[in-house]
């Protein structure tokens, strides 16, 4: 399982344009990261509170529904977001010219 | 004293209401009558003394009244108690302390007992006059015993020299003496009433006796007393419990969390259901049953797996944003000028690093899943073999990585998904075996059967595989033709694989002998396979030496047929998907032919200038198939558009350094995927041209179905090529000088 984990790191890290993957445990801690520490930190915490919102948003407006993934993007990168209960991930990608 | 007291049970009443309680606060005033006379505060507070006196200041001796009827004064008769009228005469119990009954009775010891003993004594009085009970006596008893008291007073003031004379002295009989004595008096005195003296009767039935006080009332200041207990100041205390713990607590209640506690609950309920179930049943269960711990965890990889699979999905669909959008959108519009001829679009390339040495070997779509093909890689140089081999699944949303990617000992040739079970795949290796994969299993499992340890299995490589229908007991089977000369039908039995010879390919050749002398017959070499679409049981193999037998899976000795259809190795059979009689070859000999069933010359036959790898039939049309060849080029034919040339030629690699070897047609989408020799899949995309569909012929008058329409076309061609008699050769020449 970890070893797998470490593999899909490294793979998704090896796409082009990929600026970076961290990986958030359920506490909202980045558990795993390519970024730097405290920009992990960061991304962990707003996104956390950001899908927090979002799935209070999806599952308001219907409760058998759920959140599954999130993307935003931005003028200067694309933010995407697996969120779950256990975990989040998230891939950080500047568009490919 | 009596107004402080009621004072204080004000007070203490006042303490319930609140009204009372703010009353103490007013200043009390006195509503007095206006009539009332002005006293001073002097005359108020002054003392005046009051003289009690045995003689009556009012009385007058003797009072005269004027008589109406005789018109003169007379003197008033003499009441007997001066001005007083007796209007109840009770007889009382006390006597005198100093009285020769008293003691009397203190001689008998009655009054030597102090008050604290036992309650009065009841002395049983015989009366001569009427016999009472007990009870009732002892009741009536109680209260005239104070009245009675003060009648004696009375009594005694009234008459005090009667008294002595009457009295009887012995002391038992004293009770008696005294009831005789009161009758007597009354008797003797005014004689009030009847009723009185019946009253009298009744009180005096029993007379109580309180022989044991000591201490006798005074006769003449009698006064009442009363006692007031003490009363306790008013204290109020005050207990407090400790208070519960507090905590603030918010929350929104939204509509998902309720809807999350209802199907928590109602999953809760239904556990509770299931645990009623008789035991026996639960016992089974739990055998199997993981911890919750366990499937947990399982669960949370899973999701975890299936989240990194999507993101990488995402961050592929940005990479090759454009890509898709070609794939979606893009129809190459030159296709409207040109008549009859396409075009392919390059779309995606899929390679994985460690097999770019490898060639790709075998390429084909999943029957299922329309965006997953399968690629076995192997290698194609003989004389500069790989040691190992991977078997990959690569979907067209991640052109990156593939899905699926399993390394085998050998060189994978071929590979063959099985239509019943989309995630299953049989794979023919170089070293002869046959493995079977399941794509769900984890890597570590890599296959779940292989033809190892088989006592039949193949002793050359194995060329093409294919899975077959099910056998009579319900297993999978599927089978494989190898470079040894021999069809194998493998059942594929609960952990293991079971090899049945179908047929051995006999060559013309003749025996030669062996290094030891004895003759050994030399196999044709199949190189591949392919299964009648409808019966079963027929199958066509084509050889290295380039023949086509025809053959069936009941006659295990010789061909049905055989047809010289090649001059080199034949590549591909491919059979026609809306005509069961036609089917597609090609070969190293540069050529593919295409054939009806009972003829021994082709139908059409084109040269492609180079050795053609793969050929394969359109899904969407009867009349189209597209070959790969050598030299990088991939070849779609229209035989409804061009019976001759080719409607597109597309070179996908360099022909310097690559080779494509194979191709599929996807079964939905409008794309092809081929293989080259770098290890490196291409999928193209049909332009409009290449994927031209039936037009219903305008007289119909019926909705006709695409297929029959494909098929009405594909017949019509063919009977057209047909028109002239059969002969000889015939069609080859026609064809040969194109």
């Amino acid at each position: 399982m970890a070893n797998e984990a470490e593999e899909t790191v490294r793979k998704l890290s090896a796409h082009k344009g990929v600026a970076g993957v961290i990986v958030v445990n359920g506490e909202g801690i980045p558990i795993k990261t390519t970024l730097d520490n405290h920009i992990s930190v960061q991304y962990a915490g707003l996104l956390s509170a950001l899908v927090d919102k979002a799935k209070s948003v999806v599952r308001d407006l219907d409760p058998t529904n759920d959140l599954t993934f999130l993307r935003i993007r931005s003028k200067k990168s694309e933010v995407m977001v697996a969120p779950d209960k256990d975990f989040i991930l998230i891939v950080v990608q500047n568009p490919v010219e | 004293m009596p107004p402080k007291k009621k004072e204080g049970q004000q007070k203490s009443r006042a303490n319930l209401g609140e009204d009372d309680a703010l009353e103490w606060l007013k200043p009390r005033q006195l509503i007095k009558p206006d009539e009332q006379e002005d006293v001073a505060e002097s005359d108020l507070v002054e003392e005046v003394g009051r003289i009690l006196t045995t003689l009556n200041p009012q009385w007058v001796l003797d009072e005269v009244a004027y008589h109406y009827g005789r018109h003169q004064f007379l003197v008033k008769p003499k009441p007997t108690f001066g001005k007083a009228y007796p209007l109840l005469i009770i007889a009382g119990t006390a006597i005198r302390k100093d009285s020769e009954e008293a003691k009397a009775q203190i001689s008998a010891g009655y009054g030597m007992v102090g008050f604290d003993d036992a309650g009065p004594k009841k002395v049983k009085v015989k009366k001569s006059s009427a016999e009472e009970e007990e009870e009732e006596e002892k009741e009536a008893a109680a209260p005239t015993d104070e009245p009675a008291g003060e009648e004696d007073v009375a009594h005694d003031e009234e008459k005090p020299a009667d008294e002595p004379k009457e009295e009887a002295p012995p002391p038992p009989e004293t009770v008696e003496a005294v009831e005789e004595v009161v009758p007597e008096v009354v008797e003797e005195e005014a004689e009030p009433d009847d009723g009185q003296a019946a009253t009298l009767d009744a009180a005096l039935s029993v007379l109580d006796i309180k022989p044991r006080v000591k201490k006798l009332a005074n006769q003449f200041n009698f006064c009442e007393r009363a006692a007031l207990t003490y009363n306790f100041p008013r204290r109020s205390i005050d207990t407090q419990t400790i208070p519960p713990p507090r905590a603030t607590y918010g929350s929104t209640a939204l509509q998902c969390i309720i809807f999350d506690y209802y199907t928590e609950d109602y999953a809760k309920k239904m556990k509770e259901k299931e645990e009623e179930k008789p035991k026996r049943m639960k016992k089974k269960e739990t055998k199997h049953e993981k911890t919750a711990q366990q499937i947990h965890d399982e669960q949370l990889a899973q999701r975890i797996r299936e989240a990194w699979s999507i993101l990488e999905r995402l961050v592929n669909q940005n990479v090759y944003d454009d890509i898709a959008q070609d794939y979606r959108y893009w129809d190459d519009p030159s296709d409207e000028f040109r008549e009859g001829m396409g075009s392919l679009l390059p779309l995606w390339k899929f390679q994985f690093d460690p097999m770019s040495k490898h060639a790709v070997c075998d390429v084909q779509w999943n029957t299922h899943y329309q965006d997953l093909f399968a690629v076995a890689y192997g290698s194609l140089d003989f004389t500069n073999q790989q040691k190992n081999g991977c078997l990959c699944m690569y979907s067209i949303k991640n052109p990156a990585y593939p899905e699926y990617a399993v390394i085998t000992e050998s060189p994978v040739i071929c590979i063959d998904v099985y239509r019943e079970i989309p995630y299953l795949y049989c794979v023919g290796l170089y070293d002869g075996n046959v493995c079977v994969y399941n794509a769900q299993l984890t890597l570590q499992a890599a296959y779940q059967y292989k033809s190892d340890s088989v006592r039949d299995k193949h002793s050359n490589i194995v060329w093409e595989i294919r899975w077959g229908p099910r056998l009579i007991d319900g297993e999978a089977s599927f089978f494989s033709i190898s470079g040894d000369g021999r069809v194998v039908q493998w059942a594929v039995m609960p952990g293991e694989l079971q090899a049945t010879t179908i047929i051995t390919l006999s060559s013309n050749a003749p025996p030669i002998a062996g290094p030891d002398g004895t003759m050994l017959t030399v196999n044709s070499c199949g190189s591949c396979i392919c299964f009648h679409p409808e019966n079963p049981e027929l199958f066509l193999v084509g050889t290295e030496d380039g023949m086509i037998h025809t053959c069936s899976l009941k006659y295990n000795r010789n061909y049905v047929r055989s047809v010289q259809g090649h001059h080199m190795p034949v590549y591909r059979i491919h059979y026609n998907y809306f005509n069961n009689s036609i089917y597609a070859s090609c070969s190293g000999d540069w050529r593919v032919k295409i054939w009806e069933d009972g003829r021994d010359e082709p139908l059409f036959m084109f040269e492609l200038g180079s050795p053609v790898g793969d050929v394969k039939w359109a899904p969407y049309s009867s009349t189209v198939f597209a070959a790969c060849t050598a030299d990088g080029k991939v070849y779609v034919f229209d035989l409804n558009v061009d019976k001759y040339r080719p409607i597109c030629v597309q070179a996908v690699v360099s022909k310097k350094t690559k080779k494509l070897t194979r191709l599929d047609f996807n079964e939905r989408l409008p794309v092809i995927v081929c293989g080259d020799t770098k290890g490196t899949c291409h999928v193209l995309k049909l332009s409009p041209n290449l994927r031209v569909m039936c037009k219903p012929p305008k007289k119909a008058k019926e909705v006709i179905e695409q297929k029959t329409l494909q098929i009405m076309k594909l017949d019509k061609l063919i009977s057209l090529v047909r028109d002239p008699p059969f002969q000889t050769g015939v069609v080859d020449e026609k064809f040969e000088d194109d």
